[in-house]
């Protein structure tokens, strides 16, 4: 393949990747909270789409919709029992609970959805067509506007609305939060609603293009951290930023270096970030 | 009464050597896996409870110690001293580099890079020829730790026993010193009080360092004794079930407990081996298991017996007991 048809592909990744990683950003950079079963929940997602689609029947927007529903409702069940642990901001167990929920997750995923690879196919992913010389499909093209949709109202009710202002006032010091009024528990939960809903959100969209195993969800919980970490941690826009940027380098690396090694690729960049600005935006929130 | 300690945890040490004897024979496989299981959480024990730092990288530590093994075995023709001596070396180096890498980072930080290191070692572990592929390292010799007219051989499980349990013996007698350590009690200041730490002119940073790099060896040993036991090395050992498993044996009796993990681990392999209900359900608990003590018993089990201990203790007068709060993490 030509440079632009990798620089096309690597901008269709990057924009799947912002969308896996945005529930996780707003997780973190509102609330500082953490979720290390990020990935088993877009496992989820996708399996939940794949569900409503071909044993179901359902036309594919809805089967969006149902994912959205099955992790919006997960990720409130996930906060409900970590409640305790929130408030504390005890984040070394809830770093483990989260874990803990992930292996949960693929043992019941195993159970419902069985060992077979699936594939979820959408009406979008069949209307194919040429760009410069590389065969996109509409799916992708579906990719591409609702990771652009989505940041761009994130970062309106995020960085300008009320909202984000209660939310972040929330994780900034919970205690007097609580003190002005706020239902601190409340945004926490809605928090990790969102984060919930948005990852369902992007597996429902991104998965047609993979088959979906239990066993996914590895790959996409690393793409999430070097999104976080290269855009600063909790930024939204730095986000969308750092999603298309590890999307070109990833597609740029599989093409011409080691399709195999990509994930080893990205993990390069992030220790890379993290040498190299490990008082910028890592250390600088977490010793808090 | 030092004196008296001793001659019970001496005779405690040998009843256990007798366990598989009197449980029957077929214990025998079950009892070296717990053995050798106890001994791969043990090295996270000690990051966990007592650094108070999250790493998901002890699976690759573990795997570490076995890989070594392996090669060594099949390509070097080495024997169990020399597989060890490469086992030890493969994980502590690994650990150095990581913990070179993570050495400002904190807390969920640190947790990540280390869950990333995890999962990127699994990938190249498929993907690498050199350590097998996908198919891993098949035909480990038999295990010989023969020293000139003295044979230490083990063809199967209840030879391997003496080994697994002197390993696990060795690894709590290694942490109880620890632990006792200038090195265990800088840890736990690290980790209670840094600034206090800090004042008191400790590295923090080098003492996070020294117990991650010490934590690793520990888990490799495991490694390096479960190649031989299953004689075969794949990139099976990079599962997130080791991690859960590890994660949860520490966490289910209590922290900073000497058998702590140990009986926790026996707790969920026992589970696993007696009373399992297929792999899919055994791993909605395991992980149900782990949730639950974090999110309402951070005590673990010790705790919940305290508890119950402390209701019939104080049931007699009227006023209720305040609730202790508890120290989480």
């Amino acid at each position: 393949m030509s440079l632009v048809q990798q620089l096309i592909n690597g901008l269709i990744l990057g924009h799947a990747y912002a969308l896996i990683a945005i529930g996780w950003t707003v997780l973190l950079g509102v609330a500082r909270l953490v979720n290390f079963g990020h990935g088993q929940m877009y496992m989820i997602g996708a399996f939940m789409a794949w569900w409503a689609t071909a044993p179901l029947g359902l036309p594919y927007p809805l089967a969006i919709l149902v994912a959205i529903g099955a992790g919006l409702l997960l990720g409130l069940v996930m906060q409900m029992v970590m409640l305790r642990l929130t408030l504390e901001q005890n984040l070394v167990s809830i770093m483990i609970v989260t874990l803990g929920f992930g292996h949960v997750l693929r043992g019941a995923a195993a159970l419902a959805f069985g060992g077979t690879p699936q594939i979820l196919e959408t009406p979008l992913s069949l209307v194919e067509f040429e760009i410069a010389g590389a065969w996109i499909t509409a799916q992708d093209l579906l990719i591409v506007g609702a990771a652009i949709l989505v940041f761009a109202l994130l970062r309106l009710v995020v960085e300008h609305g009320r909202l984000g202002r209660t939310a972040r006032m929330v994780a900034e010091d919970p205690k007097l939060a609580q003190l002005a009024g706020i239902n601190v528990k409340r945004v926490y939960l809605a928090v990790f609603a969102f984060e919930g809903a948005a990852v369902a959100l992007a597996a429902a969209l991104v998965a047609p293009r993979t088959p979906i195993l239990t066993s996914i969800g590895f790959e996409e919980v690393i793409v999430t951290f070097v999104v976080v970490v290269l855009g600063g941690i909790g930024s939204v826009m730095g986000s969308y930023v750092a999603g298309v940027g590890l999307g070109l380098f990833t597609a740029l690396f599989g093409g011409f270096v080691s399709p195999a090694y990509t994930t080893a690729a990205a993990f390069a960049v992030l220790i890379v970030v993290l040498v190299l600005r490990p008082g910028g935006l890592a250390s600088a929130r977490a010793v808090r | 009464m030092p004196g008296w300690r001793s001659l019970a945890l001496l005779a405690a040490a040998i009843a256990g050597f007798f366990l598989p004897q009197i449980l029957g024979g077929a214990a025998y496989g079950a009892l070296v896996v717990i053995a050798l299981f106890a001994v791969m959480a043990y090295g996270l024990d000690i990051v966990l409870a007592d650094l108070g730092e999250v790493s998901l990288a002890h699976t690759v530590f573990f795997a570490a110690g076995a890989y070594a093994t392996g090669l060594l075995a099949t390509r070097a023709g080495f024997g169990a001293w020399g597989t060890l001596a490469g086992a030890v070396i493969a994980a502590a180096v690994i650990a150095a580099l990581l913990g070179l890498l993570t050495l400002r980072l904190r807390e969920f930080v640190f947790s990540l890079v280390t869950y990333a290191a995890a999962v990127v070692a699994a990938a190249v572990a498929h993907n690498w020829d050199f350590l097998g592929g996908s198919d891993g390292i098949v035909g480990i010799p038999q295990f010989d730790l023969s020293i000139g007219p003295l044979s230490l051989v083990a063809r199967n499980d209840v030879e391997m026993w003496p080994y697994a349990y002197g390993l696990l013996l060795l690894v709590l007698y290694l942490v109880a010193r620890f632990r006792r350590s200038r090195l265990g009690i800088l840890a736990v200041m690290a980790h209670l009080n840094p600034r206090l730490a800090t004042m008191s002119g400790v590295d923090i940073a080098r003492v996070r360092l020294a117990v991650f790099v010490l934590s690793a060896p520990v888990t490799a040993l495991a490694g390096w004794l479960y190649a031989y036991q299953r004689a075969y090395v794949g990139p099976d050992l990079f599962e997130t079930y080791f991690l859960v498993l590890m994660l949860t044996a520490v966490v289910l009796v209590g922290r900073r407990l000497l058998l702590g993990p140990l009986i926790g681990m026996a707790l969920v392999l026992g589970q696993e081996k007696f009373l399992s209900f297929g792999g899919d359900v055994d791993a909605i608990i395991l992980g149900s298991v782990l949730i639950i003590v974090l999110a309402f018993f951070p005590g673990g089990l010790a705790g919940i017996w305290a508890l119950i201990f402390r209701r019939r203790e104080t049931a007699a007068p009227a006023a209720p007991a305040a609730p202790r709060p508890e120290n989480a993490t």
